[in-house]
């Protein structure tokens, strides 16, 4: 069960070291920065690691332990493997480097074998370990723990992942666990997507893909999910075919089949990082939309026009207002400024413009989404309207069918509370248009997906 | 791994209702000029060789013959192949009916190492050597992931007809699609063209096809 590394009572840390430039020094130091449950230093030339008894072997660890982390050089891990194996252990995470990455692949089946012998879960060799929010387990080289979230990033790349599980917190993007993959020697993506399908905590799934192991298998577990799977998929460059028999042989490089892969099994593929986490924010936080229909809000005609011509590129539909709507609106908004989608306030900023007119959108049966962009001038400031979109949301939720509402607050100082307080509302904030509609794109194409390829139960994201 | 030859290929399609270009293998002249009357001239001779897989590059086609001259051509083919390729094995002359009008499609197959079998639509002649306008996916599909295909390639409007062309029989090459994923399931292919499926307002046939498998 993957439940004994996510989500264990007791950790002992194998090569845990008093000193915290090795990785078992800060594995260790990491564990007991917010780790509640047991925790055992393992390393014979020590009494005492970091405050910590120190044990020879995890065979003289006097309780039981249900999650080894193995930090020693590659020679001696199967052996260490093995005493896990009798001491009961249920999980291993083998940080250790050595294996089929370095050419070692006897060596890492040796490993999965006495895992399997046992009944050991793996994840490793060779990964950066995990970490688990949830749990405040952090038992990976990741600096600290994230933000509490519902995005799960399960990452395949080494130095790229942890650079992207840093920069993730750094953004302070709600993360809930942090998987790094490592050779996916025993445990594989198929197996963590159907971990994290039954993960109450994980509302989307986001994916650094490099390879994939078991292809069928990893398309089943993903077309059975109902969360969002947002994934990069690298190595676009490498076109598979050098032979020329055919026409086809030449044309389908294994990243056309991989794209048309995810497709199949309603992966949202994104081309950048950026797009990624901006995707993975919006499932986090926003409900999915109805259909295809936008409202775009703003004080600025610039930005909102932006917003319409990615719309277009997108495949969104900028709705049709009922009369009521714009009624509404105009109460609100000077004489002067657009009361058609998209609505410009020419100008004009404030709580009740903001507030009153989303309110008017989103009790409008004709859309099913609201772009709502706050441009930032030197005589406006960016926290009424911020308010106003956090606590028409909340009220909207309760009130009306829920409608996701994202955010674009532009122009940098003078802008940080405003984003600060959407932020706190759980309402997903880019700094340009484009990627606000982007992020909305994801949330309608998943919404296509769950209907036409997805086999699973329809589950939203959700706001931790 | 063995590579079949144009004719062999289409017997293999027919395997799977894929409509195939009347044709059949004259091994002299006078079976040439029979089945070329028998067919209804006029029609295309290509060398059917396992050792010959690019025809028209050694010379080895010959384009709207007349019953009359079938066996004449018959004798160049073979001389000119005499001259380019002496050691080929020649299994005789392929007599098939000429490509009638229509769309020019090609439906191929992969075999990728990850997922199984990767499918591809697009249309075929230059719209798929220069803008690779093509679209995949991954077997087995059905008639409606088949049309998803086939609408999602930007020359999509061409097979709808625009500018007075005819448009395609959409169906027809949903059919193709969904017997070619089905053939993926069953035969050990490791590459396969259907170039080009020639596509009218009432049906698909396939003119010329490329297949390599695994024996």
């Amino acid at each position: 069960m993957l439940s004994s590394i996510f989500e264990p009572e007791s950790v002992a840390v194998i090569g845990a070291s008093n000193n915290l430039t090795k990785w078992g020094g800060r594995i260790l130091k990491n564990l007991l920065s917010g780790f509640q449950g047991k925790i055992y230093p393992v390393n014979p030339m020590e009494t005492i690691v970091q405050g910590l008894d120190s044990y020879p072997s995890v065979l003289n660890i006097p309780g039981t332990v249900e999650l080894g982390i193995i930090v020693v050089p590659s020679r001696y891990v199967h052996s260490i493997a093995e005493e896990c194996g009798k001491k009961g252990i249920k999980g291993l995470v083998v940080i250790s480097a050595g294996f089929s990455e370095a050419g070692n692949e006897g060596a890492e089946l040796e490993l999965v074998s006495i895992a399997r012998k046992y009944g050991m879960r793996m994840i490793g060799p060779n990964t950066l370990g995990i970490v688990n929010e949830r749990a405040r387990l952090n038992a990976s080289i990741i600096g600290r723990l994230p933000r509490p979230g519902s995005i799960s990033f399960i990452t395949q790349s080494g130095s790229l992942g942890l650079a992207l599980a840093e920069w993730t917190i750094a953004t302070e993007l709600g993360l809930c666990k942090v998987i790094s993959t490592g050779n996916k020697a025993e445990t594989d993506d198929v197996d963590f997507i159907e971990y994290l399908s039954s993960d109450p905590s994980t509302g989307v799934i986001a994916m650094y893909i490099e390879g994939i192991k078991r292809g069928r298998r990893f398309l089943d577990a993903a077309r059975n999910i109902s969360k969002p799977i947002v994934a990069i998929k690298t190595g676009r460059s490498k076109r598979g075919a050098k032979a020329v028999f055919s026409h086809t042989g030449s044309i389908a490089g294994s990243d056309e089949v991989y794209s048309a892969a995810f497709k199949q099994a309603g992966i949202l593929r994104m081309d950048t990082i950026d797009e990624l986490f901006d995707a993975a924010l919006a499932f986090s936080c926003q409900p999915l939309p109805q259909g295809k229909n936008v409202a775009i809000f703003s004080n600025g005609g610039g930005a909102s026009i932006v917003a319409a011509d990615e719309c277009e590129i997108q495949g969104i539909n900028i709705a049709n207002l009922t009369g009521e709507t714009k009624e509404k609106i105009k109460k609100v908004i000077p004489e002067f400024a657009s009361v058609s989608n998209p609505i410009d306030t020419a100008g004009t900023v404030s709580f009740k413009i903001y507030n009153d007119s989303i309110k008017a959108l989103h009790d409008d049966p004709n859309v099913d989404a609201i772009i709502v962009i706050y441009v930032h001038t030197m005589i406006s400031n960016a926290m009424p309207p911020a308010e106003a979109v956090v606590e028409m949301k909340q009220i909207c939720d309760k009130e009306t069918g829920k409608k996701p509402i994202i955010a674009c607050w532009m122009g940098g100082v003078g802008t940080e509370e405003g984003v600060d307080i959407l932020k706190s509302g759980c309402i997903p904030n880019y700094p340009v248009p484009e990627r606000a509609v982007k992020a909305l794109s994801a949330l309608i194409r998943h919404k296509e997906f769950l209907e036409t390829v997805k086999t699973g139960n329809a589950q939203a994201g959700k706001c931790l | 791994m063995k590579i079949l030859t144009e004719h062999e290929a289409k017997k293999l399609l027919s395997k799977y209702g894929i409509p195939v270009t009347k044709e059949s293998i004259a091994k002299s002249p006078d079976e040439a000029s029979a089945i070329a009357q028998q067919i209804g001239t006029p029609v295309a001779m290509k060398i059917s060789s396992p050792d010959i897989s690019h025809k028209s590059d050694v010379g080895g086609v010959a384009l709207n013959v007349n019953v009359h001259d079938a066996k004449s051509t018959y004798d160049k083919i073979l001389l000119q192949i005499k001259k380019v390729a002496s050691d080929a094995r020649i299994e005789g002359i392929l007599v098939q009916q000429m490509a009638p009008p229509g769309h020019e499609i090609i439906v191929g197959l992969k075999k990728d190492a990850q997922f199984g079998h990767a499918i591809m639509f697009g249309l075929g002649g230059i719209f798929v050597e220069v803008y690779k306008d093509v679209s995949f996916r991954v077997v087995p599909i059905e008639r409606n992931e088949a049309l998803a295909m086939i609408s999602e390639i930007k020359g999509y409007p061409i097979l709808k007809g625009i500018r007075g062309r005819k448009p395609a029989d959409i169906e027809a090459i949903a059919r193709v699609i969904v017997a070619v994923s089905e053939m993926a399931q069953k035969e050990n292919i490791i590459e396969l063209d259907i170039n080009p499926l020639i596509v009218d307002e009432k049906g698909a046939v396939a003119v010329d096809a490329r297949a390599m498998i695994d024996v």
